[in-house]
């Protein structure tokens, strides 16, 4: 720095390499330096901007953690807390529609709470909840209100901490009649199989039975439990299964009510429809590619044709063999879905969803006009839960309206929070003139001269029923499921009722008596 | 107080007071006590203050190192230490409020617990962090000798290479005697160091766009070989060592220094695709990574195996919500196994967030971007580009570390085994996170000995110009 | 909900109030800072107080405003001309840098002082800080706003 310039000149040239105000960046004056790349701090801006950022986005998944997802995350099952509170938090009880006590918390022997289970016939709908072995049933549906874990009121969260007992338990009023869930239960003794009840005008489920069956007191006792679980799952029959929800059943004749709501809301049949070759067919067989479909052997309406009401009265296949071909696989398909099949229905429990055909095959996914024919009346490879047999009874009493099936009526929790929930629709299936048709070959096929025949032991006295019931043919050396599915009164619909005992013969023979007793013995309980 | 401060005077002592760092300090102080009693007074169900010994010797070493800077007159920035202390601070509170047997060492004959031995690591860090503040003057040892430095980092990482311990599945401590630690934490440091050095002596040729690949303009190759030649390896063996977060680290802040050197954004762009390519290539041939990317995407379909730990933390943000269970009141361990495996040292942000609740967590993220802020702005007026790069990369060293295991624990990022800087347990990460903020509290001083002038000790592009000057040509001539 | 869980509660919110008062002091320390370096145009960088000058030119007392770069030296040229008979014709050079100012010796006879240090080549300085130029003590201070 000290050269020959003369001071101004200096000056001048230092001056001209000043920095503008804006410019943060040092500059190189010192020292002879030519063009050197901007300065360093140029780019901090940009590199606080980047920080910034990436801050912020660390302070929104924080917040969505902790705010938008934290309700979640702290009552789902898996979470330890919630493990953890379910085994010391009181729980709520569960009681059905009479007041009865489905289960309650008790002292148990150490200081963990023990759970109760005074009608142990509710088990398939109740479950259980044990230490050892969680919870199933309405007891892990409800897990997170009966623990009080997820708060019923909005804005709560927030608060809860600030409590002597954080947690507020609900206890579950649900729809359930004892009364006839143990009349249910009693009827059907150790027949293995299932019942569902259902009121049609809201869905609400009255009975549900699923034999075999556990006592969950047993599974849920410290003691005794694991050897008892251990023996339940060495057994071939699954008794922790939930048939009325889960078992998958051949339907036979009452898939039948399935076909006539197909035909009738796709307008492919009408009540008045006949097939003329009908007689001859009685005798020969109807042959459909090359396969022989029979009706099965009967002494009455065999000289002719028949129409909706007949067929459906004397259960008649090859009329409903032709009515599903008439109606064609889309139709059979469409009205089947709207019904609920082909997918888990809208319960509270888990369900397996029923299925009209396997799926794989050309012809809409059934394989061919043979499947599809045997589709019609409830054989090929229909498959079908009881709960879903229940629901297309319920929704023919129901002039076509298909409510959504449920089990809690209300929550009512420790501080005396009460909340409703409300029967819901879920479809319009048939209208109300189709669903009408269908009930009166309904009625027909339990009170009608010839339908008595078949099936008119479900007949509850004095008031008009309706019914379909079913023989649902297996392989050739079993015996055939015994299926009945039907509602009463006709004109006044107060219960709808799907009733299969496994292996139990002609529909006849067990279902029907059955399904009549237990329709009697409700529309017979005080209200 | 002017008769003590003129006897100071003739004795040599000129205190300067540092009067918003007494007062930050305090805040954080009492902080520590308030938590400390709230803690304590959630296990003992009445309200008490409890044993006083650990945060009393975690203050007492906060107030040294303060009344040190007072004493020494030094003029450095005033709100980093007391971010640092916070952080301490919370991470004190963190290890006494843990299962005290996650970590036990016996020092002396003596076994130590997870929060004494914390505090332990804290109060060495400290005096290190202090000591450098006060003692660096001057940066040649730093600035001289980088490819030393380069070779004793590669040197470290090769010794753990050879001799290191397998902690789950990782290759990363060093055992020496009785003491442990992990070098690729001191890695970083020296990273820093080395790439500063090389980018501030060779920015001007390496901003210089000589080669062109098709649209792209590209500096002189040969000028990127030795420093791509360290990443490369510091990347290579971190991989082999299984260390991701290191490597993520190293990555990133290798990035950013390129670019705030040269400031090419194409650097960046072909920095990011070198990087989609590496990470594409090391998910389809490691299956360790193939895991944590695939937990990261779906925790939910292992939910007892390998998304076992990202749901365990993301339950304990749910649970915390936004005032947090308050401190003890958490849920670390259910029936005497910890929630979280490693909460301790990779999940001690979701520990934090479960206790102290969003307000808690986000106070976290604020005292690192302060750490961010304080440090970007000891770069802006840094003295020379030297200086600046490297209060860049110890800054980033801190910030981006904790920003790639929090993203983790928010599940934002895959997870990676990185410690929190400044909060996670360990003595290795303590020691040199304190060491990244004292040399930043060094180079903030406005008292240090200056940079040396670009003549006295030119830097390539000065042998080149001069040079060039001699010849009578031009610079440009000489460079290409 | 009893006392001790108030309390409790209490304690906490407050450890958490107590955090949230360190960023209220931070965000108060980096306002004062943003605001210090924010000047406005046309303004002085920074102010040079003359705190002794025996011989009265400049007299002491006086305030120099600075511009970015300021050489020193009794040459009428310099941007401060301090006559003194100590002071070379070319003394110093004082120039703000960035953010930092800096004090250059140009080689002056009697040297620049900075807080009582010789200034060899070149050193950094902050406000509050003294140069000593021939018999002329100088305090660099912050412009006035």
């Amino acid at each position: 720095m000290n050269g020959p310039a003369r001071p101004e000149g200096r000056l001048e040239a230092l001056r001209r390499r000043l920095p503008t105000r804006r410019r943060r960046a040092p500059l190189p004056l010192i020292g002879r330096s030519g063009a050197r790349p901007a300065p360093v701090a140029a780019s901090l801006l940009r590199l606080s901007l980047a920080v910034l950022l990436a801050y912020g986005g660390l302070a929104g998944g924080l917040a969505y953690w902790q705010v938008v997802e934290a309700q979640r995350l702290s009552s789902d099952p898996q979470n330890p807390l919630v493990l953890a509170a379910a085994r010391q938090a009181p729980r709520g009880s569960i009681l059905d529609a009479t007041g009865t006590i489905l289960a309650r918390n008790v002292q148990g022997s150490g200081r963990e709470p023990l759970r109760q289970y005074p009608v142990p016939e509710a088990a398939p709908v109740v479950g259980y909840s044990s230490p050892i072995y969680g919870t199933s049933g309405l007891e892990r549906a409800y897990d997170a209100q009966l623990t009080g874990l997820r708060s019923l009121r909005q804005g709560d969260e927030l608060f809860r901490k600030f409590r002597a007992q954080p947690y507020d338990p609900n206890d579950l009023l649900i729809s359930l009649d004892v009364r006839l869930q143990r009349a249910a239960a009693r009827l059907l003794g150790d027949r293995h199989g299932a019942v569902v009840a259902i009121e049609p005008a809201t869905g609400r489920v009255l009975a549900m039975v699923s034999n075999p069956t556990f006592d969950p007191n047993r599974l849920v006792d410290p003691e005794t439990g694991r050897r008892y679980v251990a023996r339940l799952r060495e057994r071939d029959d699954s008794p922790l299964l939930n048939r009325a929800t889960q078992g998958l059943y051949v339907p036979g004749s009452v898939f039948k009510i399935v076909t006539a709501s197909a035909g009738l809301g796709s307008g492919s049949i009408r009540p008045e429809t006949t097939y003329e070759s009908q007689p001859e067919e009685y005798e020969t067989g109807f042959l459909v590619s090359g396969f022989r479909i029979r009706d099965f052997p009967r002494n009455f309406q065999t000289d002719h044709p028949l129409d909706l009401y007949e067929a459906t009265e004397v259960s008649s296949n090859i009329w409903y063999a032709h009515a599903g071909l008439d109606t064609g696989p889309e139709n059979l398909l469409e009205w089947a879905r709207r019904y609920g099949f082909g997918e888990r229905l809208p319960f509270e429990l888990s369900t397996q969803p029923s299925q009209v055909t396997g799926g794989d095959g050309p012809l809409e996914g059934f394989l061919d006009r043979v499947e599809l024919a045997n589709a019609a009346y409830g054989q090929g490879q229909v498959l079908v839960t009881p709960l879903q047999m229940a629901l297309v009874a319920a929704t023919v009493a129901n002039e076509g309206l298909l409510m959504r099936p449920k089990l809690v009526d209300s929550m009512r929790s420790a501080s005396g929070q009460e909340t409703r929930l409300g029967p819901e629709s879920w479809r319009q299936v048939l209208s109300p003139s189709q669903a009408r048709v269908i009930s009166d070959a309904m009625q027909l096929a339990v009170e009608g001269e010839f339908g008595r025949q078949l099936a008119g032991r479900a007949r509850v006295p004095g008031v008009p029923t309706a019914g379909k019931s079913g023989t649902a043919q297996l392989a050739e050396d079993q015996d055939p499921h015994s299926w009945f599915i039907g509602f009463a009164p006709a004109d006044n619909p107060q219960i709808a009722i799907a009733v299969i005992v496994e292996r139990g013969g002609a529909g006849a023979q067990q279902a029907v008596p059955m399904a009549g007793e237990l329709m009697e013995h409700y529309l017979g309980l005080p209200r | 107080m002017a008769v003590v401060a003129r006897a100071l005077h003739t004795v040599g002592i000129r205190p300067r007071f540092r009067w918003r760092e007494t007062a930050l300090l305090s805040i954080v102080g009492l902080t520590l006590l308030a938590g400390w009693a709230s803690l304590q007074s959630h296990r003992e169900g009445e309200l008490t203050l409890g044993d006083l010994t650990l945060p009393g010797v975690y203050l007492g070493t906060l107030a040294a190192v303060h009344v040190a800077f007072v004493m020494t007159g030094r003029r450095m920035d005033q709100l980093l230490f007391p971010a640092a202390a916070l952080l301490g601070g919370l991470s004190l509170l963190l290890m006494e409020r843990l299962p005290q047997d996650l970590a036990a060492q016996s020092f002396f004959g003596r076994l130590l617990p997870l929060a004494p031995l914390q505090l332990l690591w804290m109060v060495l860090g400290f005096c290190v962090l202090g000591t450098l503040a006060i003692v660096v003057r001057n940066d040649g040892w730093l600035r001289r000798y980088k490819y030393s430095w380069a070779a004793l980092g590669i040197f470290l990482l090769l010794l753990v290479f050879v001799f290191g311990d397998s902690v789950g599945g990782s290759r990363l401590t060093l055992r020496i005697g009785p003491l442990a630690g992990q070098p690729s934490e001191l890695l970083k440091v020296i990273l820093v160091v080395f790439l500063a050095g090389y980018l501030a002596e060779n920015r001007a040729l390496l901003s210089v766009a000589s080669t062109r690949l098709g649209p792209i303009r590209l500096p002189p190759l040969p000028y990127l070989a030795p420093m791509m030649v360290m990443w490369g390896l510091a990347l290579a063996i971190v991989i082999v060592q299984r260390d991701l977060g290191a490597a993520l680290l190293f990555f990133l802040v290798f990035l950013a220094l390129l670019y705030v050197a040269t400031q090419r954004a194409s650097y960046v762009i072909i920095g990011l695709a070198l990087f989609a390519a590496g990470a594409l290539a090391v998910y389809e041939l490691f299956p360790h990574v193939r895991v944590r990317v695939d937990v990261w995407l779906d925790p939910f379909a292992d939910p007892l195996g390998a998304g076992y730990q990202v749901i365990r933390a993301l339950y304990a943000f749910g649970r915390g919500g936004i005032l947090g269970t308050g401190l003890g009141a958490g849920l670390p361990q259910v029936g005497g196994t910890p929630s979280i495996p490693a909460i301790h040292t990779d999940f001690v942000f979701a520990a934090l967030a479960e206790e102290l609740g969003l307000l808690g967590g986000l106070a976290i993220l604020a005292v690192y971007a302060l750490i961010a802020q304080r440090g970007l702005r000891i770069a802006a007026r840094a003295a020379d580009d030297y200086r600046a790069l490297l209060a860049i990369g110890l800054t980033l060293v801190i910030v981006v570390q904790a920003a790639i295991i929090i993203g983790g624990n928010l599940r934002l990022v895959p997870l990676t085994g990185i410690t929190l800087p400044l909060v996670s347990y360990g003595g290795s990460s303590l020691i040199v996170n304190s060491i990244v903020i004292g040399l930043l509290l060094a180079l903030s001083d406005r008292g240090v000995e200056p940079p040396p002038l670009p003549g006295q000790r030119a830097g390539r592009v000065e042998r080149l110009r001069r040079r060039a000057r001699r010849v009578g040509g031009k610079l440009e001539e000489a460079v290409s | 909900m009893d006392a001790f869980t108030v309390s409790l509660w209490i304690l906490r919110l407050t450890f958490v109030v107590l955090i949230y008062l360190f960023f209220f002091f931070v965000v108060r320390a980096l306002w004062r800072d943003l605001r210090s370096t924010v000047v406005g145009a046309g303004q002085a960088l920074a102010r040079l107080v003359v705190v002794a000058s025996p011989e009265g030119r400049p007299m002491a007392g006086t305030a120099l405003p600075l511009d970015a770069v300021n050489t020193i030296g009794r040459d009428v040229n310099n941007s401060i001309v301090v006559d003194d008979t100590f002071v070379s014709a070319e003394h110093a050079a004082l120039t703000f840098r960035g953010r930092a100012w800096y004090v250059e010796d140009h080689g002056s006879t009697n040297g620049t002082w900075l807080n009582g240090q010789r200034v060899e080549s070149f050193l950094p300085l902050g406000y509050g800080d003294e140069l000593q130029v021939g018999q002329v003590r100088l305090r660099l201070e912050r412009p006035q706003a």
